[in-house]
């Protein structure tokens, strides 16, 4: 429920699981939110300390799962590494500004992501309903950090490119350079999630290989100044 | 309101009569669409950041009712700040409604959320109404820009006013002055960044005096009625923008009228839920950006 006078609502952890040793997923109980696939909520530590991160689940799911990559010295992350089942934690209401999949065509659509910026991804592709034909490019720094690549093999066509190491059936090196990879048509529309540096070279690429700026979809992390 | 009684909204600390506007006109109606943003910038004077509910993000039912008080009496254009408008999922359906009436003005980061909604926007270039945006680029310099509004942004604020101006929107861009700037040298670094994208030549720039983030308490001197006549005259007064416009927001669940675009964190500039009673209420020059409005002539109008 919304408290007015702070503008957040008070929910329950229900669990945390690891995925590899960065990276983990923090379940919460609905307090009652209705969200689209790409909607955020901000994470409160305290009254001020806060954080947006995008859902992982659908929204049709009764709980609200979270991906979080623990940052060395990162407070919220911390914190949010720290919390145990049974805990209380704050959220905002849900806002957004990303939409995958918003713009259907017949043509493919294109999800670019690295680390957690799969995650908005996840919270579409377990709401589809109807198949899409749907290209996802993984990027990650080791295999463990695919945690998300059995799903998205399951639900559309998946590449994941390791940074840091070489393993079969993956591609080495940066998820940019699978852009190569695309057949690229007036209709295409590209969904970029993700650390900022990836953002700004594939929008680059693209706009460079005729993608109009207006298909080119963008969710940048770690952009804004902040409380790390 | 009963503060509108009150001594310490009507007399200055000193005991004279504070200054004060009386609305003589509604001319221009905004929208403050909440204070979530997809930027943390330290200096936000609406203290803005992801997720933030100080005030909340609107919708086209609760804009509604307000697109229509406006017109009944006679407003000339609608304008939305926020936060970051395009954070708000019921902007573009209270944009298409309000572009059937009146223009409209939308001030924006230029970032992530507007750029995923252009394509959204393109309709609305036929409606009877003309749509503009006001960007903000704090500094001609990207690296003063980035260094508060994060790593690139600048490059994308002017992506942003380069593909709005290619597509037929109008643009314009806020920036923040400094004291003792050269203008007119501050003015001309931007418009050689305007050139490089090809915007129109002259294309404006607000410039914005500093506005410290809500609540703070800034030493400014005392505004009385003596200075409202002494150092303003009928027609400078009518400029202030609190003499022709008002901010309608959503805080807790309720919306409501706030006399300006400035004073959403003090509670004696909440003027009630509609317009007309607001109109009526006489604004008392107490709140620090008075002083930024009676000092520079600040208006975030462009009217």
């Amino acid at each position: 429920m919304l408290d007015q006078a702070n503008g957040k609502l008070r929910t329950t952890v229900l669990s945390i699981q690891w995925h590899s040793p960065d990276i983990f997923e923090l379940c919460i109980a609905n307090p009652g939110i209705a969200f689209v696939p790409g909607d955020c909520v901000a994470l409160y530590a305290d009254k001020q300390l806060s954080r947006p991160y995008s859902m992982a689940s659908a929204p049709h799911e009764p709980l609200l799962r979270f991906l979080i990559r623990r940052l060395p010295g990162g407070k919220l992350s911390n914190f949010l590494a720290s919390l145990n089942p049974g805990d209380s934690i704050s959220v905002s209401p849900p806002f957004g500004w990303f939409r995958p999949g918003q713009h259907t065509t017949p043509e493919e659509t294109v999800f670019l992501a690295t680390g957690t910026g799969i995650a908005p991804y996840l919270s579409y592709l377990a709401d589809l309903r109807t198949p899409a034909k749907i290209r996802c490019f993984y990027g990650v720094q080791r295999q463990p950090d695919a945690f998300a690549a059995p799903f998205l093999r399951e639900r559309c066509e998946a590449t994941v490119a390791l940074s840091r190491e070489r393993r079969t059936g993956c591609h080495y090196g940066r998820v940019t350079d699978l852009l190569g990879k695309l057949v690229l048509s007036p209709q295409t529309h590209i969904y970029l999630c993700g650390l900022d540096r990836m953002i700004d070279d594939a929008t680059d690429w693209l706009e460079r290989h005729g993608v109009d700026r207006l298909q080119i979809h963008q969710e940048v992390f770690f952009n804004a100044s902040s409380d790390r | 309101m009963h503060h509108l009684t009150d001594e310490k909204w009507l007399k200055a600390p000193n005991g004279d009569p504070r200054g004060y506007i009386d609305a003589n006109r509604l001319s221009e109606l905004w929208f403050h669409t909440g204070t979530t943003c997809n930027l943390r910038c330290p200096f936000c004077l609406e203290g803005s950041k992801p997720g933030d509910n100080r005030l909340n993000m609107i919708t086209f039912e609760d804009a509604l009712p307000f697109i229509h008080e406006a017109l009944e009496l006679g407003v000339e254009q609608f304008s939305f700040t926020g936060g970051e408008p395009f954070v708000v999922p019921g902007l573009i359906k209270i944009l298409d409604s309000s572009l059937d009436h009146r223009p409209c003005l939308v001030l924006t980061n230029g970032t992530e959320p507007l750029m995923n909604r252009l394509s959204d926007l393109l309709p609305l270039l036929k409606k009877p109404q003309r749509l503009s945006f006001r960007i903000s680029l704090d500094s001609p310099d990207a690296a003063t820009h980035d260094a508060g509004r994060g790593s690139g942004n600048f490059k994308k604020s002017l992506r942003s006013l380069q593909l709005l101006t290619e597509h037929g929107f109008g643009v314009s861009v806020a920036r923040q002055s400094r004291k003792g700037e050269d203008k007119a040298s501050v003015d001309q670094a931007y418009q050689q960044h305007f050139a490089a994208i090809g915007l129109p030549r002259g294309t404006r720039i607000v410039a914005f005096p500093e506005f410290h983030t809500p609540g703070s308490i800034v030493a400014v001197p005392v505004i009385t009625e003596d200075c409202m006549t002494r150092y303003h005259t009928s027609k400078t007064r009518a400029d202030f923008m609190c003499a022709s416009s008002k901010m309608v927001v959503k805080k807790e669940g309720r919306m409501r009228v706030y006399a300006c675009t400035l004073v959403d964190d003090d509670p004696d500039y909440d003027l009630g839920g509609s317009l007309k009673d607001a109109l009526l209420c006489r604004i008392m020059m107490k709140h620090h950006r008075c002083y930024s409005c009676f000092a520079y002539g600040a208006s975030c109008s462009e009217r």
